[in-house]
């Protein structure tokens, strides 16, 4: 197969070089016009906000005095701001349990699920996956209410059970969360490895069981390798995804007191409170693409390290 | 710049007699009609050519914008644009504070999409005033208004002086109190001090479970309105020169008294207002009292349905038996942007809804306005609601209202503080960590450094 492909990209390449000789002038002007609505697109809506907020991000915009241009005096003022760090920390923290916690169970149910051994699978698949299609913010309002110590069930349970738990206390308020987006993307996140594992050649198992290997061996050594790149994949997005963490405990601060989220509980809140109430939008701008720079760099760093593994295998 | 004559003058003339044409009010319509003529007077001289012509003009046609997030606004439309056939109005509501603020600061920068009026929390009106945002009314004579409001509230809205807005309604601190739930309690009169505040709240505590006179959740309000009703003056505020000082008397005093009733558990700090829990506490009588504006006698009915016949309002409980002071929560101001485009139509609208014949219509559709001439109206103070069981509770609030203690000032910045003072008393109304004396000496010193890059010279 790799043979008959190699052979038609060298005809394809031949005729095009032949072109390229004759009319060489005409055919770029045609490709940069085949690239223009792309590159417009591109330019506006991916490089000019960065621009603009890399711009930005070099003023400070005093109430007294109006815009004042002040070289890096926001990414340096950043640097020492315990709250910018207080926030980054918390962020990190809960991506380095949420995550694994929430990755390894999406495996386990793609696994029960492509185990064709369970009855209502179907229906198993669309009930996880429901979650996530429900809005942050209805969810969080729902969760809200179910934890709620005063009328919520956690509030019921703690009445039956003579306990005093409180899940939005300041040093639950974090795990309460961790449940409810763990609650929200467990089933994406699902979604994707039983898409990856369909993607496995049924002939395979067939003789996996052939040589006698057993259901555990197919799992170790068929379908947790086919995983592998949707492993990284799913690594990266959730990854990104807590690090913006916004709207659930944007939310709860009104709906429960006391929970200990402050204005600049997570990076993207304290961004939001200092453009909006602080009307720092320049400094705003500068947490907003050190954050940026930020994710990048992890999300880059764990796709090397998940190539490198990749090949090494 | 006076490009159109005076003809314009006889309109407001006649709006300002007409204004005051109900029985009571000759004394005042002579007035008006004095200030009319100074007015006129004033016409004559020709208007200089620095100042922003003051004249509604009659002959082009005009469509004024005006933010507001008080739905009471539109009412007063239909009977302006009926005096005024070549002025539309718009009312849109651009969000509620801060978003509203954003979005001005925002088009003002742009230098486009300015509102001709916009809506302003009084603690929000220097922020726009004192960088030169809003427009001095003084030139349209608006200082002649000042007396046909409650002082205190037109003291919110001059600022060095100069009056930057015209108050449009009004929150008398007072006190919500559930009469049944505090007479199960043993307490009969409601407390009228705030030493027989703190005798009944331990009444209460004493029914048990989750009984308690009040909620606080850092709620910044209710302790400024304790030390504001005290002669507490924490921020001064001179031009761009502000002090903030808790440790005056009356601050000191109002932050003491809280701290005990913290202390001791008398106040339940798990329930923040507005929340789902509030309305529970506040239906099923757990939270017997509220300290708050006057404006919550509009929500209050559809919180509390079951508590309906319950709830009495009683003024704010006074620091020594047989005082009668007073202080505000909440309350807002109309003010026109210094970058607005019809000042002289914006402004007789302005007068029109918040002064003039439109204010009635706005009254009517609930809104409660700090202007004498309701405070004294009969039958707005004789209205009853059976869920404050026939009390007629206007009374009790235009009293609270006219006894507002003046003198009170809000930093520039007081946006942002408020939701950094909910950011410094967390530790405190979380897990009891440090004083409320600490919390206002750490919010003060993140005050100074903010308000210091911000341009102002804060101490």
């Amino acid at each position: 197969m790799s043979r008959q492909l190699l052979t038609q990209d060298t005809s394809v390449s031949d005729v095009v070089a032949d072109h390229q000789t004759l009319r060489k002038p005409k055919r770029r002007n045609i490709g940069l016009a085949f690239i223009a609505p792309f590159s417009v697109l591109f330019l506006f809506v991916f490089i000019v906000p960065i621009g603009y907020s890399a711009y930005i991000s070099l003023f400070q915009n005093k109430l007294i005095g109006g815009k004042v241009f002040i070289w890096f005096d926001n990414y340096i003022k950043l640097f020492q701001d315990s709250q910018f760090y207080d926030g980054v920390i918390r962020v990190v923290l809960f991506t380095a349990i949420q995550v694994p916690i929430m990755l390894f169970s999406a495996i386990a149910l793609a696994l029960a699920i492509d185990s064709l051994r369970l009855h209502g699978s179907r229906f198993f698949r669309i009930i996880v996956f429901l979650p996530y299609a429900i809005p942050a913010i209805v969810s969080t309002l729902m969760w809200g209410f179910m934890l709620g110590i005063r009328y919520g069930l956690i509030g019921s349970l703690n009445k039956a059970a003579g306990t005093d738990f409180n899940p939005f206390a300041p040093e639950t308020t974090m795990v309460s969360i961790g449940v409810m987006v763990t609650w929200g993307f467990t089933g994406y996140n699902m979604l994707i490895f039983y898409a990856a594992l369909r993607a496995v050649p049924r002939e395979l198992y067939e003789a996996a069981a052939i040589d006698g290997a057993s259901e555990f061996q197919i799992v170790r050594h068929i379908k947790l390798p086919a995983l592998r790149s949707s492993l990284i994949v799913t690594i990266i997005f959730s990854i990104i995804g807590t690090f913006q963490l916004f709207n659930e405990p944007n939310i709860l601060t009104t709906l429960v007191s006391n929970s200990g989220i402050t204005s600049y509980y997570t990076p993207n809140m304290y961004a939001y409170s200092l453009a909006f109430t602080g009307s720092q939008q320049g400094y705003a701008a500068a947490l907003a693409l050190v954050m940026a720079v930020f994710t990048i760099a992890i999300a880059y760093a764990v796709q090397i390290k998940g190539m490198k593994n990749a090949f090494n295998k | 710049m006076g490009d159109h004559d005076c003809a314009g003058d006889s309109w407001s003339q006649n709006i300002d007699t007409k204004e005051y044409a109900m029985p009571k009010k000759r004394l005042r319509a002579a007035a008006a009609i004095a200030a009319s003529v100074v007015a006129l007077a004033g016409c004559s001289n020709g208007g200089g050519s620095t100042s922003t012509n003051t004249e509604v003009p009659t002959d082009k046609p005009i469509t004024l914008t005006v933010w507001s997030w008080d739905g009471t606004v539109k009412e007063a439309v239909a009977g302006f644009e009926k005096l005024h056939p070549n002025i539309t109005v718009n009312v849109v509501n651009a969000g509620s504070s801060t978003d509203e603020y954003t979005a001005l600061d925002n088009a003002i920068q742009a230098g486009s999409g300015v509102p001709d009026i916009a809506m302003f929390e009084y603690f929000s009106l220097p922020l726009f005033a004192i960088p030169g945002k809003l427009t001095d009314l003084s030139e349209f004579g608006a200082k002649d208004l000042a007396s046909d409001y409650v002082e205190a509230a037109w003291g919110n809205v001059t600022i060095d002086g100069k009056p930057y807005g015209l108050p449009s309604d009004y929150g008398p601190a007072a006190m919500f109190y559930n009469q049944s739930v505090l007479a199960q309690a043993g307490v009969t009169a409601p407390p009228a001090t705030w030493d027989e505040f703190y005798q009944a709240a331990k009444k209460v505590r004493a029914l048990g479970g989750d009984h308690y006179i009040t909620n606080d959740s850092a709620d910044i309000f209710v302790l400024m309105s304790l030390m504001w009703e005290g002669g507490g003056r924490p921020f001064k505020v001179d031009g761009t020169n502000v002090t903030i000082d808790f440790k005056d008397p009356g601050s000191s005093r109002a932050v003491a008294f809280w701290q005990k009733l913290l202390d001791e558990d008398l106040v339940n700090t798990k329930i923040t207002n507005w929340s789902d829990d509030w309305n529970r506490g506040l239906n099923e009588g757990t939270l017997a009292t509220q300290l708050i504006g006057g404006w919550f006698t509009s929500t209050l009915p559809e919180r509390a349905p079951n508590a309906a016949g319950n709830f009495r309002v009683a003024p704010l409980p006074q620091w020594e038996a047989g005082q009668t002071s007073g202080a505000e929560n909440g309350g807002s101001a109309m003010a026109i942007p210094a970058a607005a485009q019809n000042k002289a139509a914006a402004y007789a609208f302005l007068k029109y809804f918040t002064h003039g014949d439109g204010l009635q219509s706005r009254i009517d559709a609930g809104a409660f306005v700090p202007n004498l001439s309701n405070l004294n109206n009969e039958k707005f103070l004789s209205t009853t609601n059976p869920f404050f069981g026939d009390q007629k509770y206007n009374q009790v609030l235009a009293d609270a209202s006219k006894n507002v203690a003046t003198g009170w000032q809000y930093p520039p910045f007081f946006g942002w503080a408020r939701t950094s003072y909910e950011d410094v008393s967390a530790p405190l109304y979380d897990s009891r960590q440090g004083t409320l004396a600490e919390v206002l000496e750490t919010w003060k010193q993140r005050s100074i450094a903010y308000g210091n890059e911000q341009g102002f010279s804060v101490r």
